[in-house]
């Protein structure tokens, strides 16, 4: 692996500039440029929107793109387990907790009766 | 079981800000505030006539208002992550770094993810910008309820540091309740209990990954993605919301053959903008109908 070969510090200096460069500058540059957006603008909104879609973006790409133990559980099986915590976010009182239980209960499940 | 029970109820109440006053900071509110001997006891809403606290105080309240379900999940989630860590050989501290220097779960699988298949390093700062862009709505959307009465820079740079999803939802739902001189210090130390959690998720993941089973490790894995699916259902009000989670979710797979993160980009900026238009013009076409 490349990264076995990677002392501690290389990793650090990557981290630092690869990693908490390009994502605190947008940090900074909201706090910046974003000083006289207020609240209710419709500039507002339409940040908040793509703010939404980028998530939900991100969130697809973990579950079509998988890295990790993921890649080998079936697609079908990563989407319906999901679906399966959004429904039982639903069905108990909107219950955050309870979702993620049966979402990763559904994921579990279906990879252990599939071997 | 119980006390994970009532800590959900208290860290995700179902009616807003009439349950903010059932949060376990709002339980122990009296016994902070110095209230006047013949003051009624039911007086205006705490919103209205919020008790004054010193900074440190406020900090307090945020480490504890940061010991929450949000907090639970988080360390799952950092625990799934300390196990990516483990399994592609990244040095312990330099991820632990990530967690504290980063601080956003997309970009640190992204970097972590890119170094193991040898992405170069350009190409990879690249990724990780595009996919960290989504923090610049989030920090100018949250930044109103941070900022108190006097505004200043560097306390406001200091606190964006700390917004990712999680502090972004829960900034949302907690820090219009609070005074304004309160929310920076607040928002400390949320922020701060946050990451302590989350890297000692890190640090437990990257310890159990190698001796975890697959169906287990698959299960770590799955966390993010599905508790940001469910809190994004939770969070959603309104036509745009959904219709952004929509265009975000189906735009990403159709866009996944790009390169760099622009299909990030294009599900991102592109699905948020269509999720916009529409959603004006359906808000237009409805006000036409009322009048």
């Amino acid at each position: 692996m490349t990264g076995a070969a990677m002392s501690e510090g290389a990793a650090l200096l990557i981290v630092l500039l690869v990693g908490f460069l390009p994502t605190e500058i947008w940090r900074s540059l909201a706090v910046l440029a974003g000083r006289r957006v207020e609240e209710g603008s419709p500039v507002f909104h339409w940040v908040k929107a793509v703010a939404t879609a980028l998530l939900a973006a991100v969130v697809a790409r973990l579950l079509f793109a998988p890295a990790g133990a993921l890649v080998a559980v079936p697609l079908a099986l990563r989407l319906g387990a999901v679906a399966g915590g959004v429904a039982g976010f639903l069905a108990f009182r909107r219950s955050v907790f309870a979702g993620v239980l049966v979402g990763e209960f559904i994921l579990i499940a279906g990879i252990v009766l599939s071997h | 079981m119980a006390a994970v029970l009532r800590l959900r109820e208290a860290a995700f109440p179902r009616h807003g800000h009439v349950l903010w006053q059932q949060s376990p900071l709002a339980r122990l509110r009296p016994a902070f505030r110095s209230r006047a001997r013949n003051e009624p006891r039911v007086s205006a809403p705490p919103a209205l006539h919020p008790a004054h606290h010193a900074p440190a105080v406020w900090f307090l309240k945020g480490l504890k208002a940061g010991l929450s379900v949000p907090a639970i999940v988080l360390f799952a989630s950092y625990l799934g992550f300390g196990a990516v860590l483990q399994s592609v050989g990244f040095p312990l501290g330099a991820g632990l770094a990530s967690t504290l220097l980063v601080w956003a779960l997309p970009a640190q699988l992204i970097l972590v993810g890119g170094i193991a298949a040898g992405t170069a390093l350009p190409a990879l700062a690249l990724a990780v910008a595009l996919s960290s862009m989504r923090l610049l709505p989030m920090v100018v959307s949250v930044a109103p309820y941070i900022r108190g009465p006097r505004r200043s820079l560097f306390w406001e740079l200091v606190c964006a540091h700390y917004v990712a999803m999680t502090v972004w939802l829960e900034g949302l739902r907690m820090l219009p309740h609070l005074p304004g001189e309160a929310r920076i210090p607040f928002t400390l130390g949320l922020g701060n209990m946050l990451i302590s959690v989350s890297m000692l998720g890190t640090l437990a993941g990257f310890l159990v990954a190698g001796e975890l089973p697959m169906p287990l490790a698959a299960g770590l894995l799955l966390l993010t993605p599905l508790s940001f699916t469910v809190l994004m259902v939770r969070n959603a009000a309104g036509a745009t919301d959904w219709l952004a989670l929509a265009a975000g979710f189906i735009l990403m797979p159709a866009t996944l053959g790009l390169e760099g993160g622009l299909d990030l980009m294009i599900a991102g900026i592109g699905g948020g903008t269509f999720a916009y238009a529409v959603g004006r013009l359906l808000e237009r076409r409805r006000a036409r109908g009322r009048s």
